[in-house]
């Protein structure tokens, strides 16, 4: 890790240099010691970039930020799991992919806030980064991929088969006590690199499209919402339940629907450059069991 | 001598509160280590834990001025529309367990509440609440209390302070009327006395700050130190002080209510206006928004800072950011 | 998990989301043929099965609905040539993150009735009601409707 954290700022400072790159999106320290997102855009700067098990924000987000877009062009650092959303918002026409330059690191893992061991990571389906312009680390570092199978195994899959095997309404009770504490602050969607759009339907009011209130009414409409406009596109960055201040672990919901549409449309999101939105086109063989 | 009360007979105050008809909010936990200001009943009483955290994932602003609340239904009946006014608050109310920086932005949210217009919802929880504070065993690199005029022990808002002694009891000191009576009769006399953490080192001097603000409200600062905002609603949401809020209709054509819902300013939508113009048309000037509200014009129009320096905004932020690196930030300027 | 209903009064309330060219016209030939079906069902026309936002059903739920039918053109028959196929991608997905919220997916009905369907409706409608009519009220969406009255 120190010897990419090295490798980083040489690149960062060298992009900077030759002008490559006009802002490196890329994790510094704050004062008190804890890892945030800096944007260095002196090559002299690039020593402050930090690579570390702390890293975990998703750094994408900002690729769509108005403040950031002024900058000029950005040279960004990504984990592999962050990479595939890069791949989604150029599959979606937000960013035009040659125009960012994307610095992917071997990542073996890394810790949510507050040191909890992220809960994304126990499922990655991808230790070295794809689809990049630049790897930083030896492929002989990344753990090994876990397979579908493995994966299925795992923590938070298992979590969701857990609540699944409750009755209806005892698998309600649990999301009327999480989302009880949804405050509707929409650190969840600001986080995520997908929710890029600006203006969001949750904030549509003329008519409402979803109630505003944070009652347990609005919360669930917010969150079946959020978690839809996702399907097929989230990319498990778990960026939104980092997030989250009321701790509810919108991972579970992301990773259902990011299971179903593996196991039905053999989709995973962000891997495959050029896909169509799983979302917005279909199959005369889609297959289904409940239409009558 | 001071006196005493243990955790088990502290849960059972708020079971007797509850049993007599009053409403309790105390932390209780929702995972392994993290805890919720929530409504109580008797059972959960025993579920109260007030040692092992340092915030709540919450504040309790929300019992005071809720997320969500109502003002009126309407009912459309034939040609008529016709109006209910919500109830007002009317039952006793007691808030267990929050910490000094919190039961401290009571005091401010009175200024805003009751200044030119009286806010009778606000009033009517702030009237019926009885706070009963827990003195802090420890502060983190978030907290900056003692560079906004608090401490931790801060008594401002509470009407009892908690000491917690570390053998499973409190010492009580009650500071209010209130308070006085809540405890009456229920705590022991002991020779032990509880201290609090010493208070966090000063980050900063609020009125050269403030000074530098109000020479500098066009400056490149802002922006600057803005970009790793991402826009969301978590530090005002999760600020005891923050208090803006927006007033919308649910409901249908034929019925529905007018509620009062939480607002933040780091949203782009706060003031844009309907010709598409954005007053504050980036992060940057709506970061300086938050800060001199807090640090500048609140204090001008009423003399006292809008921040207890909790730190929640730093804290539950996505990028750890809120006001102390700003402020940190601004006490290294040059001019 | 069985649940009967014995509240012999009961009468389900079904919000019907329906496309213009197929099953509504379904709808209206059983009425013109004097087909009868229970009067529980509250039929809402909308263009294409496509244009059926998931949060319709949601919406339909938070008003009190105890049961919902999403109903279109068969496959291959879409006005627009290809609505029906992006909703149904859409539902199968859609059913599994219910499933995991608790929302009971056995009160959403999904159908294809054409134009010329009118006894398919009928029959389907009339199934739907005694079904629902047995499951009984949806108590579980009504009380986070109820609950978010209460704060
Ligand atoms: S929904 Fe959450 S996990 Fe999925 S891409 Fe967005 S932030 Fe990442
Ligand atoms: S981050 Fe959490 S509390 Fe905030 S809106 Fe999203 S789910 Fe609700
Ligand atoms: S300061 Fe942090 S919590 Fe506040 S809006 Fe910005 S990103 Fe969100
Ligand atoms: S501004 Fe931040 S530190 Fe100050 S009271 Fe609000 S949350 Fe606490």
């Amino acid at each position: 890790m120190e010897y990419q954290e090295y490798q980083l700022r040489e690149t960062a400072a060298k992009l900077l240099e030759e002008e490559k790159a006009n802002v490196v999106i890329g994790y510094g320290l704050s004062k008190t010691g804890k890892v945030v997102p800096v944007f260095i855009t002196r090559p002299e700067d690039a020593q402050k970039l930090v690579w570390n098990s702390e890293c975990h924000q998703n750094l994408v987000v900002f690729l769509t930020r108005p403040e950031v877009k002024r900058l000029g062009k950005p040279a960004i650092v990504v984990k592999p799991c962050d990479a595939r959303a890069i791949v989604v918002l150029a599959n979606e026409s937000q960013i035009m992919r040659h125009e960012v330059y994307v610095i992917g690191m071997v990542c073996e893992g890394v810790n949510e806030d507050q040191g909890r061991p992220s809960s994304r990571c126990a499922i990655c389906y991808g230790h070295y980064p794809q689809n990049v312009d630049q790897v930083i680390g030896e492929a002989e570092d990344a753990p090994k991929d876990l397979s579908k199978e493995e994966r299925r195994k795992t923590g938070k899959y298992q979590r969701i088969e857990e609540i699944k095997a409750l009755p209806p309404d005892e698998r309600l009770a649990y999301w009327k006590r999480e989302f009880s504490r949804c405050v509707r602050c929409y650190a969840c969607r600001q986080s995520c690199p997908l929710c890029y759009c600006n203006r969001c339907v949750a904030d549509k009011n003329r008519p409402a499209r979803i109630p505003t209130s944070a009652s347990l009414q609005g919360n669930f409409a917010w969150n079946i919402l959020r978690a839809f406009h996702l399907a097929g596109r989230c990319v498990s960055c778990g960026a939104c339940s980092a997030a989250c201040p009321a701790g509810i672990d919108l991972n579970l919901i992301n990773l259902t629907l990011a299971n179903a549409a593996e196991e039905q449309f053999d989709h995973l999101s962000g891997t495959k450059v050029g896909a169509l939105p799983l979302i917005g086109t279909f199959s005369e063989s889609d297959k289904e069991d409940f239409i009558r | 001598m001071s006196r005493i009360i243990s955790l088990d007979d502290l849960r059972q105050i708020a079971a007797d509160f509850i049993r007599a008809g009053g409403l309790a909010v105390a932390p209780v936990p929702f995972d392994n280590d993290r805890v919720f200001f929530q409504y109580i009943d008797e059972e959960g009483a025993g579920k109260i834990v007030l040692s092992g955290w340092l915030k709540a994932a919450n504040t309790i602003k929300d019992f005071f001025f809720p997320r969500h609340e109502k003002l009126f239904s309407y009912e459309r009946i034939h040609n008529d529309v016709v109006l209910a006014d919500a109830p007002e608050f009317g039952k006793p109310q007691l808030l267990f367990g929050c910490r000094p920086c919190e039961a401290a932005s009571l005091p401010i949210l009175d200024k805003v509440f009751g200044w030119d217009y009286q806010d009778r919802f606000y009033q009517s929880r702030r009237r019926m609440t009885t706070v009963v504070t827990v003195a802090c065993h420890k502060s983190d690199d978030d907290c900056f209390c003692s560079s906004v005029g608090g401490s931790p022990e801060n008594t401002e808002g509470s009407d009892a302070i908690l000491y917690n002694l570390a053998d499973g009891t409190f010492e009580v000191r009650p500071v209010t009327e209130r308070g006085e009576q809540l405890f009456e009769g229920k705590t022991s006399e002991s020779t032990k006395t509880g201290k609090a953490c010493p208070p966090p080192p000063v980050r900063f001097d609020a009125s050269k700050c403030k000074t530098w603000m109000d020479g500098h409200f066009d400056s490149p600062f802002w922006n600057e130190h803005a970009l790793r905002c991402v826009g969301c609603g978590a530090c005002t949401y999760l600020c005891p002080t923050c208090h803006c809020f927006d007033i919308v209709d649910e409901g249908s054509y034929a019925k529905g209510n007018r509620v009062k819902n939480w607002d933040f300013c780091q949203s782009a939508l706060f003031t844009l206006h309907a010709s598409g113009h954005n007053p504050r048309p980036d992060q940057g000037a709506r970061q300086r928004q938050r800060l001199m509200h807090k640090f500048s014009i609140y204090p001008d129009k009423f003399g006292k800072i809008l921040c207890t320096g909790c730190g929640n905004c730093t804290r539950h932020c996505p990028t750890v950011l809120g006001v102390k690196p700003f402020l940190e930030a601004i006490e290294e300027q040059e001019d | 998990m069985e649940k009967t209903n014995t509240d012999q009064t009961f009468e389900p309330k079904i919000i019907a989301f329906v496309c213009n060219w197929c099953t509504y016209l379904g709808a209206d030939l059983a009425g013109t043929n004097r087909l009868e079906y229970p009067a529980n069902i509250r039929i809402i026309r909308l263009p294409c099965t496509g244009r059926i936002d998931f949060n319709l059903v949601i919406k339909a739920f938070e008003v009190g609905a105890d049961a919902v039918l999403v109903s279109g053109c068969h496959p291959g028959d879409c006005h627009y040539n290809a609505g029906n196929y992006h909703a149904r991608r859409r539902w199968i997905l859609f059913r599994e993150l219910l499933e995991v919220l608790g929302i009971e997916t056995e009160r959403i009905h999904f159908s294809w009735i054409s134009a010329a369907e009118g006894a398919k409706f009928q029959k389907f409608v009339t199934e739907i009601v005694d079904k629902t009519r047995a499951l009984g009220p949806y108590r579980g969406y009504q009380s986070i409707t109820h609950e978010s009255e209460e704060r």
